[in-house]
């Protein structure tokens, strides 16, 4: 089948209900996003689906046809770390880094949405879990990155 | 027992490469040049210093970068010493000589009370331990990360080897330029001239091998880097998902192996039908796999891919079979640690005064038990290895903390050499102890070994790595205190019970040195009998139980669960002497002065005593571990009848601070990962079965539950303690008072349930 990876469109040879991770990791070793739990529970495994930030162990490729699939390793574009990348070296987020991938993509969808925000929308959106415990930092790094998009204003 | 029997009988296990050290000449650890393999034109200065052509600096790098920031740790001290910036510093993995062997976190091992050193000067049979043990341990060079002792053990040694670095450098330069060495200097990896004259060290590398010169480490006043927070150099790549952890190793023509060990721990595999699941899509086969390094026997299915693999172990019908010695039940364990301590008074670690009798004439005596139950490290990356078996020659990829033992079995289960295996060590996606383990390498090489020269990547599932661990041992602890008629406490004693992690971790690493029998362990009686406070009369005992349930090494080992037990006593007893927590244990510290300046740094940065929010209290802990003082306060409300922490403020004191970032990010790292246990952890056993199977019934705090944290450092001169892990004991402790200051109610057992 047809998918659309990253701004390309791949012929890939899984069964429909191959998980969009397994496809990603195992068929294009694309293996920045990461398997935790197989149960939608942790959110190492976050991809981007038409700008969704979705849990791709639970999501078969069958429903990912004809929607753009973006992962961790086009969070960044033309060689340039995306302001969250570039937040989370600033704010020293990651310690054993495994969350991370999924971290970033679920951020990345929190100010696609909303742009400025506040600790309340942090707590909602970012539910994926972290053994090391980033979360204070993930928390800043998000305040910074949205500054930062937004031009520097407060 | 009595102690030195147990000193020397745990020595014992090494015996046969003790005898004789006495004799053997001083092995300097700085290691000879030829350790050091040249690779692309390269020069080793020594065992753990290399130079290239380029002028680059090449670390020898033993240990393994799990998050804890050791990779950023070690370079630190090599750019210090050679004056060379980070970007210039390369990292190799190091190899299997002795000289990479972590003798710090060996001499940690040791019984000996903090207090006796405390002063600085060490009392002689704490200076001949140290000396018997370091020696022991340079012999058996066992290269593990653990222990929160990397940058213990690297301090004198790295340091030495850059600085032996400089000076051989330097005398290479006098000697080419013909200058004395005096006039010469090293400013960002060049060496300069004041004639203007600038070289790097490329060009003068070979002829530094013959340049031998006095080594002198840079004074403290000196230093540029340590004490600074350079930014990690693991980062960069862990945020555009381009590090490589063990689960990300792909070779070409790589198969997938999903793992199914027997649900019931230590059973087997009565009978398998594997057709059903070769007939399956993208299987390619079902190889069984033997209980190898303490794992539990099951099967693997290979495929294509991780997901037909993991399907096809599904759907292959099994029949389990439980161990014959009858199945492994948590609550049963636990009625046996209590009924055992009724019996046998274990092994004193420590003992001052007289308990017994200042309890037999105390106005009253508080009695109290507590208890801490199994739990799982839970890393986020699951278990897994990949290995390729070709041509009587094994490749390795694993996210290990002990490479030695992963190759060592991988040989083992090979029936090869150990030389014929080649590990390469992958970042580590979380340790906390259980990669210390070499289970699934053992499996991986099984498998491989049934794959005709295909590389293979085993991967457990979450299911099995919660089900399958080497979990955290279930403790019990009775406490008791001997009270005047004012209620202050003139004594503590301790009576514990468990089971011993190292002897079997040993035996499991390595078999050669498995003793009989198990020793008392001070790794899991640390935090009972090494505590700071004064009480007149002491006892403190641990009964070393063995229940057959795999237990390991859990952040901060017997401390996580120690000092739950002993600082929610000491809090006990602050209330029944009516006095507040926090002078109670002021006033037991007159001796204790570190432990006092690091609780009034941390009582004093939380506010201690001032007006809070209202429904909400403060709560303290103080806790000595791997070297490290450690108190926290923390700050908690009930939200619908549940615990609720919104701040924890730390001080600590960990020697010599070579990067407050790192220190600060441990803190954080430590207080969320206590939070975990503190507030949800618990592993059941029923049946043999562990009940708690994934995040859902074993969850982890989230971001949204997550309390601020602050981090307040004591500075210091003393070499450099561990930050990893002594963050974690006192969290449970200060949530726990904080509790009973809202409630009235003392939780006496994890996870706290209000």
């Amino acid at each position: 089948m047809q998918l659309s990876i990253n701004g390309k469109t791949v012929e890939v040879d899984a069964a429909p209900d191959m998980p969009v991770l397994w496809m990603l990791r195992d068929l294009l070793n694309l293996t920045g996003t990461k398997y935790g739990c197989g149960m939608a529970l942790c959110g190492a495994c976050t991809v981007h689906l038409d700008g969704q930030p979705v849990r791709s162990c639970v999501v078969p490729v069958s429903a990912a046809q004809g929607k753009a699939i973006k992962t961790i390793e086009s969070l960044g574009a033309n060689g340039r770390l995306h302001a969250l990348q570039q937040a989370w070296i600033d704010e020293q987020v990651p310690q054993c880094g495994y969350c991370q991938s999924g971290m970033l993509m679920a951020a990345a969808a929190l100010l696609e949405h909303k742009p400025r925000p506040s600790d309340a929308d942090i707590d909602a959106a970012m539910t994926n879990l972290c053994r090391c415990g980033s979360y204070q930092r993930v928390r800043s790094a998000i305040h910074r990155a949205a500054l930062e998009l937004r031009g520097g204003s407060a | 027992m009595k102690r030195r029997t147990w000193i020397l009988s745990a020595l014992g296990a090494t015996g046969a490469l003790v005898v004789g050290w006495g004799v053997m000449p001083a092995r300097s650890r700085m290691g000879d040049p030829a350790t050091m393999l040249p690779t692309r034109g390269d020069v080793a200065l020594n065992g753990w210093i290399k130079i290239a052509a380029d002028g680059s600096v090449i670390l020898a790098m033993p240990r393994s970068e799990m998050g804890q920031g050791v990779h950023t740790g070690l370079a630190t001290l090599v750019a210090e010493e050679l004056d060379v910036p980070f970007s210039l510093i390369q990292l190799e993995q190091a190899g299997y000589e002795s000289l990479y062997g972590n003798i710090s976190m060996l001499v940690a091992s040791l019984p000996f009370h903090p207090l006796e050193s405390e002063g600085g000067n060490k009392p002689a049979k704490v200076r001949i331990g140290e000396w018997m043990v370091g020696k022991v341990a340079r012999e058996l060079g066992i290269n593990a990360t653990g222990g929160s002792s990397s940058l213990a053990d690297a301090w004198d040694t790295v340091r030495m080897a850059a600085a032996a670095a400089r000076s051989a450098l330097l005398g290479a330069a006098a000697a080419l330029w013909h200058v004395p060495v005096a006039e010469l200097r090293i400013v960002d990896g060049q060496v300069r001239h004041a004639s203007g004259r600038s070289t790097h060290f490329g060009t003068l590398a070979a002829a530094a091998v013959h340049s031998p010169a006095p080594v002198v480490l840079k004074e403290r006043k000196d230093w540029t880097r340590i004490g600074t927070s350079p930014l990690r150099r693991d980062v960069p790549a862990k945020v555009d998902g381009s590090a490589q952890f063990g689960i990300d190793v792909r070779v070409p023509g790589m198969l997938f192996a999903a793992v199914r060990m027997c649900p019931m721990l230590g059973g087997s595999v009565a009978a398998l039908d594997s057709q059903a699941a070769l007939a399956m899509p993208g299987v390619r086969k079902v190889v069984p796999l033997e209980a190898v390094a303490g794992s539990t026997a099951g099967f693997a299915v290979v495929a294509q891919t991780s997901w037909h693999a993991r399907n096809a172990a599904l759907a292959v019908p099994v029949q389990w079979q439980q161990r014959a010695a009858g199945a492994l039940d948590s609550d049963r364990i636990q009625e046996a640690l209590l009924a055992r301590l009724k019996t046998d008074p274990g092994f004193v670690f420590y003992e001052k005064g007289d308990a017994a009798v200042a309890e037999a004439g105390a106005a009253s005596v508080l009695r109290a038990t507590y208890s801490a139950p199994y739990l799982a490290h839970a890393t986020l990356e699951p278990m897994n290895c990949t290995a390729q078996f070709r041509d009587g020659k094994l490749t390795v990829w694993a996210p290990t903390q002990v490479p030695g033992f992963a190759r060592d079995v991988a040989a083992r289960v090979a029936g090869i050499d150990a030389e014929q295996v080649t590990l390469h060590v992958t970042y580590l996606g979380g340790g906390f102890g259980r990669r210390l383990e070499v289970d699934s390498v053992a499996q991986a090489v099984q498998v491989a070994m049934a794959c005709d020269g295909q590389p293979v990547q085993l991967l457990w599932s979450r299911e099995e790595d919660t089900t399958h661990d080497f979990y955290r041992p279930l403790h019990v602890a009775q406490l008791s205190a001997a009270l005047d008629a004012q209620g202050q406490a003139s004594s503590l004693r301790i009576h514990s019970a468990g089971d011993a992690i190292t002897p079997r971790w040993m035996a499991r690493g390595m078999p050669a040195l498995a003793g009989p029998v198990d020793t008392p362990d001070k790794t899991t009686a640390e935090g009972l009998f090494d505590l700071p406070y004064g009480f007149t009369h002491q006892h403190m005992a641990h009964v070393a139980t063995r229940s057959e349930v795999p237990v390991g090494f859990w952040r901060s080992v017997g401390h996580s669960h120690n000092a739950f037990f002993s600082e929610g006593f000491v809090d006990e007893l602050a209330h029944a002497a009516k006095t507040d927590p926090l002078e109670f244990r002021r006033a037991l510290l007159k001796d204790a002065p570190r432990y006092l300046a690091v609780l009034n740094l941390a009582a004093e940065k939380a506010g201690w005593g001032k007006p809070l929010p209202a429904g909400h209290a403060h709560g303290v802990a103080l806790h000595e571990s791997f070297g490290s003082i450690v108190a926290e306060v923390a700050e908690v409300s009930l939200e619908e009848g549940k615990p609720r922490v919104h701040k924890v403020v730390c001080a600590v004191d960990c020697g010599t601070v070579i990067n407050p970032g790192v220190v600060a990010q441990q803190m954080e790292s430590s207080v969320v990962f206590g939070l975990s246990a503190a507030l949800f952890g618990r592993i059941d056993i029923r049946n043999g079965e562990v009940q708690q199977t994934n995040f859902h019934n074993y969850p982890l705090l989230t971001l949204a539950q997550t309390p601020a944290v602050e981090t307040w450092l004591l500075p210091s001169e003393r070499p450099p303690a561990g930050v990893g892990e002594p963050g974690v004991p006192p969290v449970a402790p200060a949530v726990a008072n904080a509790l009973f200051v809202l409630t009235g109610k003392r939780l006496r057992a994890l996870p706290l349930q209000v």
